[in-house]
């Protein structure tokens, strides 16, 4: 028993609405994180690339990428609010260790944001600067998926708290973790993909942009996306096979969700590379929705495996009062009403401004 | 037994926690507190006019439409594009920020606050999400959409972060006034704390006023004279009917507050005062310059008197924000956790076992002749650093404790919270207490931590020690020597005894009988008196 992990805070509702909430919220919050990420790297190539249809390509995904880190974060916010319900006293111990690093997130977001407003309300006048700036927001992008790589990787191993001692001031990072390197590229590749198929389906779906502009997102969003895919699938094993001895054994037949959850995640991975192949863009989109959430439970499944020996959510002290949890459903519930209206009524109007300009 | 999230009673045999469970992030010279005061004030300074703003942007543009006014209008939208990218990023991600930080800074309390109000949390979470949605549509759209529906979407956005508002006011007035929570541990009753309401009604006008603060800065940089002059007009408005309107809901607000947060919002602690009183003449000093931009001389405004009445609303903001903090202390959570992240019911429980051993995350276990300093150390980062740094700006340890010697400060650590009740008690046994001493002492001042002979002239720097350490926190030297004039020694020992009766907002000396005779002494010698 590991006796610097804290104790942990009693839940008033079962474990398993929160564990259902996270594993809810959490793959949407990937797939607008990905779709970041990938529009962002696609930008950055349309303006090296230079000629004008790449040019519009890249004014077009401006405009779009602010709203995607908004909403990136908006869902952000979701997961971690329950991430730090079931898993706090892990989580929070993993911020404190690396906590110089951790608070550099909140900057860094910041000035990876502006930089992507500006590249989007500026980006007739930027000239080569526009190229500084989308690279700027891009890099920003992977070093903070690197921080999160080192911080989710230092909370499901607390024998690695150690270092803290040598170094209090939180500037330490879990670059011994064998897993870390495999863990980050798994992600990072597998964003690039999502955010391809991203590109595409604006390309696809805008029927108001030119038509060579439309062509030329569905190219190479789709050439994105079969390739990072194809890579994806081996970085993916390459991650499983640097994981814990303990932990590859749940997908190997020692735990028969988990196998059976590895089992269709790789099945559906080779059918969506298929897809990809002979770039059925729609077919794709509907297919990578459920890819990312067994992806995701395959995660958490890594994560129970992890801790196993240390925690488990069902461990925790339900100090029982739901009238809140009520409150928030009917709030969720009754919240999607306005939101539906007001899209429905920007998507009725906005065409009309596109013609206009 | 009532259990409460977070705090199951120290007699529960299912308790495992010792106390203490996280690490400190050990920032010495910055301080934690520094970075959360830092990230909060810039995010409540920004969220409130979300808001406020929100509302302003619909009766502005209302006012261009009943007027038939394009520039009033194109004003309003192009105050909207500021508006977006100062809430929407900026508002939006020091709002993440202060999660971040106060997870990192006080793990422990953050902890409660997010298991007991986590649906709390999660229903302001989809008010920020229809909140995003509605500021995108509504400046996006933004005459391209008919202006009804326009108008709507507005008015959705403004319901919506006062929703926000409404939520987590509950949750931050909880930290200051828990009310029944203490005993029954229901959200509920946390929630509708004492201070809900005038918090909830005082924010809400200060978020109006800030809207026209805000307003301020896009009208200064209007280079249209009529349109400039109509808008700051317009905005002076907002700000002045709305400061108004605050001043007697902060009233209501502070006398809400439980006894001793109000009289160390009123000014019993120095630190606070001195906040206080930035405040009020930054206050003043807006209000003031409000009502020439309204009445005298809208064309006066420029951007130097923008940015003017902007620094002056941040002060006054802030001021306030920082006084509630304050207010709180020694709590995180009033009555429940310290500011150094005990649970006051572990208190008694911390002082039998020893503060070392109910800690997980100490370089050292036990105290013994050997580590001392290591000890010292630990117990200093745990207890002290929370509200103290070292050589820092805020709160410095060593400036705090440059008089005192180390028998002296052995002696003030016992007796902490008695003497200045906005600091915790210390927690721990006697040789921990030594040894937190013994590494103020010396590991910070260097210091020797012998006992001294007691020689005459050691007897009277003692006096003078104790003089220091009890009364120049409210009075000075000099004031206490003009109050003193007259007195003869016999009278100076008396008022020891009876401060109280001499001044009711003076707290009664809780020293020993000796102690007195040592501090008047030195008081006496003051005016030249030979004891």
């Amino acid at each position: 028993m590991n006796t610097l992990i804290p104790a942990p805070d009693a839940i008033p509702v079962s474990w398993g609405y929160f564990k259902f909430l996270l594993m809810l919220t959490f793959p949407l919050h990937l797939i607008l994180m990905n779709s970041m990420l990938g529009s962002a790297a696609i930008a950055l190539y349309a303006c090296l690339k230079g000629d004008e249809t790449s040019k519009r390509l890249a004014y077009e995904l401006a405009k779009v990428i602010p709203f995607l880190i908004a909403f990136a974060v908006n869902l952000g916010v979701a997961a971690l609010l329950f991430l730090q319900v079931l898993y706090g006293h892990f989580f929070y111990t993993s911020s404190i260790v690396m906590g110089a690093y951790w608070i550099a997130v909140i900057p860094l977001v910041l000035v990876a944001y502006y930089s992507a407003y500006l590249f989007d309300f500026k980006f007739s006048s930027l000239g080569k600067g526009a190229v500084a700036l989308v690279s700027l927001s891009l890099f920003i992008f992977l070093g903070i998926a690197f921080l999160f790589s080192n911080n989710i990787t230092f909370m499901l191993d607390p024998e690695a708290w150690n270092v803290y001692f040598a170094k209090p001031a939180g500037t330490s990072l879990n670059l011994g973790d064998p897993v870390l390197l495999p863990r980050y590229l798994h992600f990072i590749v597998g964003g690039i993909a999502v955010g391809g198929l991203f590109v595409a389906l604006v390309g696809k779906m805008k029927r108001k942009m030119a038509s060579d502009v439309r062509a030329a997102a569905e190219n190479i969003g789709m050439k994105v996306f079969t390739f990072f895919t194809g890579v994806q699938v081996a970085s993916g094993f390459w991650f499983l096979l640097s994981l814990p001895q303990d932990v590859i054994r749940l997908f190997t037949g020692g735990d028969a969700l988990a196998t059976l959850i590895f089992i269709a995640g790789f099945l559906l991975a080779l059918v969506v590379l298929a897809a990809g192949i002979s770039r059925k863009v729609y077919a794709i989109a509907v297919l990578v929705v459920p890819l990312v959430y067994i992806m995701s439970f395959m995660r958490d499944s890594v994560r129970s495996g992890y801790l196993k020996p240390h925690f488990s959510p069902e461990s925790l002290q339900v100090l029982p009062q739901y009238s809140p949890m009520f409150l928030f459903f009917f709030v969720l519930v009754a919240g999607i009403a306005p939101v539906v209206w007001m899209l429905r009524k920007a998507l009725g109007s906005l065409p009309q401004a596109e013609e206009e300009r | 037994m009532v259990y409460i999230c977070g705090a199951i009673p120290p007699s529960d045999p299912s308790r495992k926690d010792p106390g203490m469970n996280y690490p400190v992030w050990y920032l010495p010279e910055i301080g934690g507190g520094t970075l959360i005061a830092l990230i909060s004030i810039i995010h409540v300074f920004i969220s409130h006019f979300a808001v406020g703003g929100g509302l302003y942007l619909v009766c502005a543009e209302r006012k261009g439409l009943r007027e038939n006014d394009g520039a009033i209008i194109d004003f309003t939208r192009r105050h909207a594009k500021f508006f977006m990218l100062m809430t929407v990023v900026m508002g939006g991600i020091t709002g993440v920020g202060i999660w971040f930080i106060i997870a990192l800074v006080n793990p422990a309390a953050t902890s409660i606050l997010i298991h007991n109000f986590v649906f709390g949390w999660a229903t302001e979470w989809v008010f920020f999400v229809v909140e995003i949605v509605a500021i995108f549509v509504y400046y996006y759209c933004f005459g391209s959409m008919d202006t009804r529906t326009h108008q709507i979407v507005g008015w959705i956005y403004f319901i919506a972060a006062w929703l926000s508002l409404f939520v987590i006011n509950g949750i931050v007035g909880f930290m200051l006034t828990p009310g029944v929570w203490l005993a029954d541990g229901d959200f509920w009753s946390g929630f509708f704390n004492p201070s809900f309401w005038p918090s909830l009604l005082f924010r809400t006008f200060v978020s109006l006023m800030l809207a026209g603060v805000y307003a301020f800065l896009t009208t200064a940089y209007l280079t249209d004279q009529r349109l400039k002059s109509v808008m700051t007009r317009f905005s002076a408005k907002w700000v002045l009917s709305s400061f108004l309107a605050a001043i007697p809901c902060g009233y209501w607000y502070l006398s809400t507050l439980p006894n001793q947060a109000r009289s160390l919002a009123e000014g019993a602690s120095p630190t606070v005062r001195i906040a206080m009183q930035y405040g009020l003449y930054t206050a003043v000093l807006m209000i003031a310059g409000t009502l020439i931009l309204l009445l005298v001389k809208p064309a006066w405004h420029s951007r130097p008197v923008s940015f003017l009445v902007l620094a002056s609303a941040f002060l006054f903001l802030g001021s306030f924000e920082w006084t509630r903090e304050a207010s709180r202390r020694p709590y995180v959570i009033n009555e429940f956790i310290y500011s150094n992240s005990i649970v006051k019911m572990d208190l008694e429980r911390i002082n039998r076992q020893g503060f070392l051993k109910s800690a997980r995350w100490v370089s050292q276990r036990s105290t013994t002749e050997g580590n001392l300093l290591a000890a010292g150390r630990d117990i200093f980062m745990n207890q002290c650093y929370p509200c103290h740094t070292v050589g820092g700006i805020n709160n410095d340890i060593a400036a705090r404790t440059s008089f005192m010697d180390y028998p002296s400060l052995l002696n003030y650590i016992a007796n902490i919270h008695e003497i200045r009740y906005f600091m915790p008690p210390f927690a721990g046994n006697e040789t921990e207490r030594k040894a937190l001493a013994a590494y103020i002492m010396k590991g910070i001042h260097g210091k020797s931590v012998q006992f001294t002979e007691e020689t005459p002239e050691a007897v009277e720097e003692k006096g003078k020690t104790l003089f220091e350490t009890h009364c120049v926190l409210c009075h000075s030297e000099q004031l206490v020597k003009e109050k003193t004039a007259s007195w003869d020694r016999k009278k100076i020992r008396w008022s020891l005894d009876n401060l109280n009766r001499l001044n009711s907002s003076m707290p009664d000396y809780t020293g020993t009988a000796e102690e007195k005779e040592q501090v008047a002494d030195y008081i006496f010698s003051l005016q030249g008196g030979a004891r």
